[in-house]
C-alpha cells in the first residue's frame, strides 16, 4: 500500500460512519442478491461501487433506503437503524437523497413542481421559500430556464440533472446514485457526471453505482468491487486500477477497461 | 368475410360532377363483391328504413300523447304553480355549464367543410325519408321534409363551393355554440308545433301556433343567460384562474343537491329548531373542528394528532354501534361529523405545513361542515310541495340526477377499491377483489331488487330508508365495482420507477398515492370512465323496474293508462329512445375526442 | 467534525421497535382490523336480518326449496304442476335457469353473428355498407337496451291477432301478437343413447386421426388426414343412427349409482370434506416453504410470510368449521343434487326410449295459441322475442366494434410481411392477421357474453320467466328473499366462472397457436 493511500485511510478512518453494513443479506425468492455484505461508508467520503450486471450493487443501494427490505445483517444510516421502526424509515428517507437510472421524474408536474414537492409535503416548507431554493438548484445544475417545462419536454441529460436536484432539494447528508448515466445517450453522460464531481467537492457523502471508469478513477475516494452478491474487494482508486488484489477484480477490470 | 374489407375505414369525402362518377364507381361497384355489397345493404337500408318510418308515422301512434306530456317526461309531477323552481334549478346549471365551458378551454375542431357535407348528407336524408314515408304521414311533415331537405341541400353545396379544401377553416366553439344556440331559439319561436298541455286535469291542444310561452319564454333566458357566462368565464379564466375553477368544481360536486334538496324541494324548515340546535351545532364543528386542524397540522405534532385521531375514530365508531343497540340519542349528522373530524384528524401529518397551508387546511374543514350540515337540514326537513303522487323527482331530472350522483358518489369508492386491489396487503386484496368479482358477477337487476327489498330487512328497527335511496345505494354500489375496475387499468399503467421515487424523496404513503399515483392513473382512465357514465346513464332505466318513475316508466306505463291516450306506447317509447341516444351519443362523441388529444398529449 | 472517533458505539444497533412504529406490525393491525371491522358489519346485518325475520315468522334456511309451487310459469321445460311431475320451487327455480341458459346461448350465438358481420362491414371498402355499419352501430349502442327490449315488446304487441292462416308463410313461419314461431328440429328419445354412442366412437376416431397425423409428419406429402377423418365421422354418425338402442344398458348402471349415491353414510363425506380442506392448506402451505427455500437452505422467513401461512390455515379450519356445523343443509344438497343427476341420466337412457336421436316439427296451434314445448315448432312467445331482439341487436353493436377494434389493431405490417413471404391473401388473412386479431377480440368478447347472460335478467320487466323473475316470484310468495338471493349469485357467478373459464382456454390455444 502506497504512503498515499494510507494516509487516506488513516483520514477516512477517523472519520464518522454515515453508512454501516454489516453482513447484510437479502434474497428474491430463490435466489440470494446479497450473500452478507460488509461495507462502511464514511462521512463526506465517495464511494463508487463496481461489478458486472446481476452482482448486486443496485440491490444494496435500494436496501440503504429501504425501496427493498433486507432479511439479514444490519444497516446503519447516520447512526440510526434500519428495522421496521416507522420512524426510523422515514427519517433515514429523508436524509439520504437518491437518483435513479430511468430518472423517474414525476411526469405530470413541472421541473420546478417536482423539486418544490418533498419540501413542501414533507419538509413542511412555505411555497415560496421551497420555489426559490429550487430555482437555486436549478441555476446549480445549470437549466433554470427549464423551470416551467414539463419532464417530457427536456432531454435525458436534463432529466437526469432535475432529477438530482429534486433529491438536493430535501437537503439530504447522503446521495445515492443507481447507475445515474446508463440510460442516456453519450453526449449527454458529461452534463450530468459534471453536476455529481461538484457535488463531490462539495463534500457531499455519496455512493454511486457505475460503469463510468474515468469518474470512478477521478472522484472517487474508495472503490468496491462486487460479483455475485459479495463484496470482492474494497480500496482506493489507485490501489484499484494498478494493483489489484483479486483474480476476479483484474478480469472484471480487464474486460470493461 | 371477404378480403377486399381488410381496409382501414376513411369516410370518402363527397366531390361533385365527374368526380362524383368517379367515387360511385370506385366505391360502390369496383368488384363484383362490392357491387353485391351496395346491392345488399342498400336493400336492408331502405327496407329497415321504411319499416321505421312506419313505426312513426302509422295510423295508430298518437304523437300528441307526447307533445301533451312532455312535462311530465322532462320533470314528472312537479306542481305546476310551483314551476318557477324548476326553471330557477335550469338557469343554475345552464349557467354554470356556460361558465364551466368558458373557464376551460373547449379546443375548436369544427371544421366548415365538415359541417358542409354533414348539411348536404341531412339534406338528401331528410328527402329520401320523405320517399319512403307511408301514406299516413301528415300532409304538414311531409311538405316540410321537402322544405327542409332543399334547403338544407342549397346550404350545404353553398359552403362547399364557397369554402374549397385548400381553404378550409376550423371554426372556434364559441362560434358553434352561439349558432346552435340561435338555431334552437329560432326553431323555438318560429316553428308552430302547436301547443299541447294539461290545466287543471284537462287536456288542451291547438295546432298551427308556436309552443307556449311559459316554455320559450324561460328557454330564451336560459340559453341566453349560458351564452352570457361562457363570456363571462372565458374573462375570467385567465386571471383568476385556479380559484375560479376549484370553485366551479366545488359547484359541480355539491350544486345539484342543492339544486335538488333545496331548491327543488323547497324544505319548510323550523326556524326556531334552526337557530335552537342546528346552527349551533354547525357552528361548534365548524369552528372546533377548524381550531383542531389548525393546532394539530404544526409540523412536529404528527404522533400527537395520529394519538388523537385514534381516539376519535373510536369515539365515532362506537356512536354508530352504540345508535344499532340503542343505547344513547344522537343526530345523524353527529355522527357523520364526529366520523369526518376523525378521519380529518389521521389525515392532519399529510396536510401539516407553514401556517397559510393549516389556514387553507382548517378554511376547507370549515366551509365542508357549512354545506354538509345545511345540505342534510334541508334534506331532513319536510318539504313545503304538495305533489299528486307522491315522488316529486321523476322523469328526466330523475334519470340524469341518478346517474350523475351515482358517478360522483361511487368515484372515491372505485378509487379505494382499486386502490386496496392493487395493494401489497393481502387482505385487502383479498377483500377488494372479492367484492368487485361478486358484483361484477351478477346483474344489476339482482343488486338493484337486494337493495330495495333487503335492505329494510337488514337495518335495525325503527330505522327506515326511502326507496329512492336504497335504489341509489343499489347503483352505487354496483357502480363502484365496475368504476375501481376502470380506474385499475390506469393504476397498473404506472410505472414501478414513480413509486420508488416517491418513497425516496420521503412522501408517505398516502401522499404518494394523493400526489403522485392517482393523478396520473386517473388521467389515463378518463376515456374508460366516460364510457363508464355513459353505462351509468342507460343503466338508470332500470329504476322502471324497480319503482321509481324515470322516462322509461313514464312513456311504458304512466302514459298507456291516462284515458285521452290508452294503449299509446310506441309514440312514448320512440320519444325517450331518441332522448337517451342524444345524450349518449353526445357524450360518446365527447369522449372520443378527448381520447384522441389524450393520445396526442401521451405522444408530446 | 466534532465526534471523530469511530463512532460504532453510539449505534442503537438490535431491540425491536415498539408495536405502534413497527411497519410490518402496522401493516398487518391495519388489514386485520379491516377484517374485523367487514366482517362485523357482515354479522351484525345477518343478526339483524335474522331477528327481523324471526319476528315476521320467516324460517331461515332452505327447506322451502321441496314446497310445492303454487304457481304458473309462463314458459319453460315445465309450467304447471302435475301429478306425475310435482312442480316444487326448487323445480320452478331450475327451470328459470334453464330458461336463461337457453336465452343467454341463443343469444350470444346470434349476437356474435350479427356482430362480425357488422363488423366486417365497417372496415368495408363499400360506402354503403360502411355507412349503414356505423349507424346501425351507434344507434343501437347509444339506447339502453331496456328500452330497445320494451319498444319491441310495444311493437311485437301490436301485430296481428294469430289465427290458422296467420302470419309471412302460413303453417311454417307465423309472426304474430302471440309471438314468433317456425318448425324446429328437437332432441328425441334417441338422442342420449346417440350422443353416448358418439362419444365411445370419437375417441376411436380420434385416435386413427392421430396415427394418419404422425405418418403424415413422418413421412410428408399428402395423406388427406382431413378428408379421411371427415368421412370416418360422416360413418360414426350414421352408425349411431341405427345402432343406438344397444347403448340402453346404461339405463340400470346409472340407476344403481343412483341408489348407491344416497347409501354414503354422511359421516364419511363430512370427513372426507374436511379432510380436503385441511390437505389443501398444507399442500399450500408446503409449496409456500418450498418456494422459499433455497440451496443454502431454508430463506429466513419475513413477518408477512409468517401471517400468510397463518391466514391459510385459519381459512382451511374455516373451511371445516363450515362442514361440521352447517352440515344439514350442505349435506342434503350435496346427496340430493348428487343422486338427482343419477337418477336424471338413468331416465334418459331407460328402457321404452325409442331410437331416433332427432325429430322435426311444425308450429301447431291450438285454441288461438301456440302449443308451448313438447313435440312442436320453436316457438318464440312475445316475451322470449323482444328480450331475444333486444339483447341480440345491443350486444351486437357492442361487438361489432370489438371486431372491428382487432382487426384494425393488427399492424399493417403484418399482413405487408406475409405478402413479402409469397403468401396469397387468403393464407395472409387466415394464419397471420386473424390470430393476432383474436388474441385483441377474444377478452372484450367474453366480456360481452358475460353482459348478455345477466342481461337476460332483464326479461323480467318483459315477463319472461328467467331466473331473477321466477325468483321473485318465489319470495313474494314465501318471503324467503335471502335465500333466493343467494341462489341468484351462486348461479351468476357460476355463470360468470364458466365463460370466463372458456374464454381463457380458447385464448391460451389462440396464443400458442400464434407463437
Amino acid at each position: 500500500m502506497s504512503i498515499a493511500d494510507q494516509a487516506l485511510t488513516d483520514d477516512l478512518a477517523s472519520r464518522r460512519d454515515m453508512i454501516v453494513c454489516r453482513g447484510v443479506k437479502k434474497w428474491f425468492g430463490d435466489f440470494q442478491a446479497l450473500r452478507g455484505v460488509d461495507v462502511t461508508v464514511k462521512d463526506r467520503e465517495v464511494m463508487v461501487v463496481l461489478g458486472p450486471s446481476g452482482s448486486g450493487k443496485s440491490t444494496l443501494i435500494r436496501c440503504i433506503n429501504r425501496l427493498e427490505v433486507h432479511q439479514e445483517g444490519d444497516i446503519i444510516v447516520d447512526g440510526i437503524e434500519l428495522t421496521n421502526d416507522t420512524r426510523n424509515i422515514e427519517t433515514i428517507r429523508s436524509e439520504v437523497g437518491m437518483v435513479f437510472q430511468q430518472f423517474n421524474l414525476f411526469p405530470h408536474l413541472t421541473v420546478l413542481d417536482n423539486i418544490t414537492l418533498a419540501p413542501i409535503w414533507v419538509r413542511k416548507k412555505a411555497k415560496a421559500d421551497a420555489e426559490q431554493m429550487a430555482m437555486q438548484l436549478l441555476e446549480r445544475v445549470g437549466i433554470p430556464e427549464q423551470a416551467s417545462k414539463f419532464p417530457g419536454q427536456l432531454s435525458g441529460g436534463q432529466q437526469q440533472r432535475v432529477a438530482i436536484a429534486r433529491s438536493l432539494a430535501m437537503e439530504p447528508k447522503i446521495m445515492l446514485f443507481d447507475e445515474p448515466t446508463s440510460a442516456l445517450d453519450p453526449e449527454m453522460i458529461a452534463e450530468v457526471l459534471d453536476v455529481m464531481k461538484d457535488l463531490a467537492r462539495g463534500g457531499m457523502t455519496m455512493m454511486v453505482v457505475t460503469h463510468e471508469m474515468g469518474f470512478a478513477r477521478e472522484v472517487a475516494d474508495r472503490l468496491v468491487f462486487m460479483e455475485s452478491g459479495d463484496v470482492v474487494e474494497v480500496g482506493t482508486p489507485e490501489h484499484f486500477f494498478t494493483n489489484p488484489r483479486e483474480e476476479r477484480t483484474k478480469l472484471f477490470l480487464s474486460q470493461i477497461l | 368475410m371477404s378480403e377486399s374489407t381488410m381496409t382501414a375505414a376513411t369516410p370518402a369525402p363527397v366531390e361533385h360532377g365527374r368526380s362524383g362518377v368517379r367515387w360511385v364507381r370506385e366505391n360502390l361497384f369496383s368488384s363484383v363483391s362490392n357491387t353485391l355489397q351496395t346491392i345488399v345493404f342498400s336493400a336492408i337500408l331502405l327496407g329497415l328504413m321504411r319499416w321505421i318510418l312506419g313505426q312513426i308515422f302509422s295510423e295508430e301512434a298518437d304523437w300528441s300523447s307526447v307533445a301533451t306530456n312532455l312535462r311530465l317526461l322532462m320533470s314528472y309531477n312537479y306542481p305546476i304553480d310551483q314551476f318557477i323552481r324548476v326553471w330557477v334549478a335550469a338557469t343554475i346549471v345552464f349557467l354554470m355549464v356556460g361558465l364551466s365551458l368558458g373557464a376551460w378551454k373547449v379546443d375548436p375542431g369544427f371544421s366548415v367543410r365538415r359541417f358542409g357535407s354533414t348539411t348536404l348528407s341531412t339534406g338528401a336524408f331528410l328527402l329520401l325519408v320523405r320517399v319512403l314515408s307511408p301514406e299516413a304521414t301528415p300532409q304538414r311533415i311531409a311538405l316540410a321534409m321537402v322544405v327542409a331537405g332543399i334547403a338544407l341541400l342549397v346550404l350545404g353545396s353553398l359552403v362547399m363551393r364557397a369554402v374549397p379544401r385548400e381553404r378550409d377553416r376550423r371554426l372556434g366553439f364559441t362560434a358553434v355554440l352561439n349558432s346552435v344556440v340561435a338555431l334552437i331559439l329560432a326553431v323555438l319561436w318560429l316553428v308552430p308545433f302547436g301547443d299541447y298541455g294539461v290545466v287543471d286535469g284537462e287536456r288542451y291542444a291547438v295546432d298551427g301556433v308556436t309552443v307556449a310561452s311559459s316554455t320559450k319564454v324561460p328557454w330564451t333566458l336560459v340559453l341566453i343567460l349560458m351564452v352570457a357566462f361562457q363570456v363571462v368565464g372565458r374573462a375570467l379564466g385567465p386571471s383568476v384562474g385556479a380559484t375560479v375553477r376549484r370553485l366551479i368544481v366545488l359547484f359541480w360536486v355539491v350544486g345539484p343537491a342543492f339544486i335538488i334538496f333545496l331548491v327543488l324541494r323547497d324544505p319548510a324548515f323550523d326556524w326556531d329548531h334552526v337557530w335552537s340546535t342546528d346552527v349551533p351545532m354547525a357552528a361548534a364543528f365548524a369552528l372546533g373542528g377548524g381550531g383542531l386542524l389548525y393546532l394539530l397540522s404544526r409540523p412536529g405534532r404528527d404522533e400527537l394528532a395520529r394519538v388523537i385521531g385514534a381516539v376519535l375514530l373510536a369515539f365515532a365508531l362506537f356512536n354508530w354501534v352504540a345508535a344499532f343497540f340503542g343505547w344513547y340519542p344522537m343526530l345523524q349528522k353527529a355522527r357523520f361529523s364526529f366520523l369526518l373530524i376523525a378521519f380529518a384528524v389521521l389525515l392532519v401529518p399529510t396536510f401539516a405545513g407553514e401556517r397559510a397551508a393549516r389556514l387553507r387546511f382548517a378554511g376547507a374543514w370549515f366551509g365542508l361542515m357549512v354545506l354538509m350540515h345545511w345540505l342534510i337540514t334541508g334534506i331532513n326537513t319536510e318539504s313545503t310541495l304538495v305533489i299528486a303522487a307522491p315522488p316529486f323527482l321523476g322523469g328526466l331530472v330523475l334519470t340524469v340526477g341518478i346517474a350523475y350522483y351515482v358517478m360522483l358518489v361511487s368515484f372515491p369508492l372505485g378509487v379505494l377499491l382499486s386502490l386496496a386491489r392493487t395493494s401489497k396487503m393481502p387482505i385487502f386484496r383479498v377483500m377488494s377483489t372479492t367484492y368487485i368479482e361478486v358484483i361484477r358477477g351478477v346483474p344489476l337487476i339482482t343488486v338493484l331488487f337486494f337493495f330495495s327489498i333487503m335492505l329494510p330487512l337488514f337495518l335495525p328497527r325503527g330505522m327506515g330508508i326511502s326507496d329512492l335511496a336504497a335504489v341509489f345505494a343499489g347503483y352505487t354500489v354496483f357502480s363502484a365495482a365496475y368504476m375501481a375496475e376502470n380506474i385499475r387499468g390506469g393504476l397498473q399503467s404506472i410505472r414501478q420507477g414513480q413509486y420508488e421515487a416517491a418513497d425516496a424523496l420521503g412522501l408517505s404513503t398516502v401522499q404518494r398515492t394523493t400526489l403522485i399515483v392517482l393523478p396520473q392513473a386517473l388521467r389515463v382512465s378518463i376515456p374508460n370512465l366516460v364510457g363508464q357514465a355513459i353505462a351509468t346513464f342507460k343503466e338508470t332505466s332500470l329504476i322502471a323496474i324497480v319503482g321509481g318513475f324515470d322516462l322509461l316508466r313514464i312513456a311504458n306505463s304512466t302514459i298507456p293508462n291516462q284515458p285521452d291516450f290508452l294503449g299509446q306506447k310506441r309514440p312514448g317509447l320512440l320519444f325517450i329512445s331518441l332522448v337517451y341516444f342524444v345524450i349518449a351519443f353526445t357524450m360518446s362523441k365527447s369522449s372520443q375526442r378527448l381520447e384522441a388529444k389524450l393520445q396526442a398529449g401521451q405522444a408530446r | 467534525m466534532t465526534d471523530n472517533q469511530s463512532t460504532a458505539s453510539v449505534i442503537q444497533v438490535g431491540g425491536r421497535p415498539p408495536l405502534w412504529r413497527n411497519a410490518a406490525v402496522l401493516k398487518w393491525a391495519i388489514q386485520f382490523a379491516a377484517l374485523v371491522a367487514v366482517l362485523g358489519v357482515f354479522w351484525f346485518l345477518i343478526v339483524e336480518a335474522r331477528t327481523n325475520l324471526a319476528a315476521k315468522g320467516i324460517p331461515v334456511g332452505y327447506d322451502w326449496l321441496d314446497d310445492p309451487a303454487n304457481f304458473q310459469l309462463a314458459e319453460g321445460i315445465q309450467t304447471v304442476d302435475s301429478p306425475e311431475r310435482r312442480l316444487t320451487m326448487s323445480r320452478a327455480l331450475w327451470v328459470g335457469m334453464v330458461n336463461t341458459l337457453r336465452m343467454a346461448g341463443l343469444g350470444i350465438l346470434f349476437a356474435t353473428i350479427i356482430g362480425v358481420i357488422v363488423g366486417v362491414s365497417r372496415l368495408s371498402k363499400n360506402y354503403v355498407a360502411r355507412r349503414f355499419s356505423s349507424v346501425y352501430v351507434e344507434t343501437l349502442r347509444n339506447v339502453p337496451v331496456l328500452v330497445q327490449i320494451i319498444l319491441w315488446l310495444a311493437i311485437l304487441g301490436s301485430l296481428g291477432k294469430l289465427t290458422a292462416d296467420s302470419g309471412p308463410i302460413p303453417g311454417w313461419l307465423i309472426i304474430s301478437q302471440k309471438g314468433i314461431s317456425l318448425p324446429r328440429i328437437f332432441l328425441a328419445d334417441g338422442f342420449y343413447q346417440f350422443a353416448s354412442m358418439m362419444l365411445l366412437l370419437s375417441v376411436g376416431i380420434r385416435y386413427v386421426n392421430r396415427s394418419l397425423r404422425r405418418r403424415q409428419e413422418r413421412e410428408g406429402g399428402e395423406h388427406r388426414v382431413g378428408s379421411k377423418t371427415f368421412a370416418l365421422v360422416v360413418v360414426a354418425v350414421v352408425v349411431s343412427w341405427f345402432a343406438n338402442p344397444v347403448m340402453a344398458f346404461l339405463g340400470p348402471v346409472f340407476s344403481a349409482l343412483s341408489d348407491g349415491w344416497g347409501a354414503i353414510p354422511q359421516g364419511v363425506m363430512q370427513t372426507l370434506l374436511s379432510l380436503i380442506a385441511v390437505l389443501s392448506a398444507a399442500l399450500w402451505i408446503k409449496r409456500f416453504l418450498d418456494s422459499r427455500r433455497t440451496p443454502a437452505g431454508l430463506a429466513k422467513l419475513i413477518d408477512d410470510d409468517w401471517f400468510r401461512m397463518i391466514f391459510s390455515g385459519v381459512a382451511a379450519l374455516l373451511g371445516v368449521f363450515v362442514v361440521v356445523r352447517g352440515w344439514p343443509g350442505l349435506s342434503s344438497w350435496m346427496v340430493n343434487s348428487g343422486s338427482d343427476l343419477w337418477g336424471v341420466l338413468a331416465d334418459k337412457f331407460g328402457g321404452g326410449r325409442g331410437s331416433l336421436p332427432f325429430d322435426a316439427m311444425k308450429p301447431t296451434l291450438s285454441e288461438g295459441r301456440f302449443v308451448n314445448y313438447g313435440d312442436t315448432g320453436l316457438t318464440l312467445s312475445v316475451f322470449y322475442a323482444a328480450l331475444f331482439l333486444g339483447l341480440v341487436f345491443y350486444t351486437s353493436s357492442f361487438i361489432a366494434e370489438i371486431v372491428r377494434g382487432g382487426i384494425l389493431a393488427v399492424p399493417s405490417g403484418q399482413s405487408e410481411a406475409a405478402a413479402a413471404l409469397g403468401l396469397t391473401r387468403s393464407q395472409a388473412l387466415r394464419k397471420v392477421v386473424l390470430p393476432q386479431a383474436f388474441r385483441v377480440i377474444m377478452p372484450p368478447l367474453g366480456n360481452q357474453y358475460l353482459n348478455i347472460t345477466k342481461n337476460t335478467s332483464l326479461g323480467i320487466a318483459v315477463g319472461f320467466s328467467e331466473i331473477v323473475q321466477v325468483g321473485q316470484t318465489v319470495y313474494n310468495k314465501n318471503s324467503q328473499t335471502l335465500a333466493v338471493f343467494s341462489i341468484y349469485m351462486i348461479f351468476y357467478l357460476a355463470c360468470s366462472l364458466t365463460i370466463s373459464s372458456v374464454v381463457n382456454t380458447v385464448n391460451r390455444r389462440l396464443a400458442i397457436v400464434e407463437r
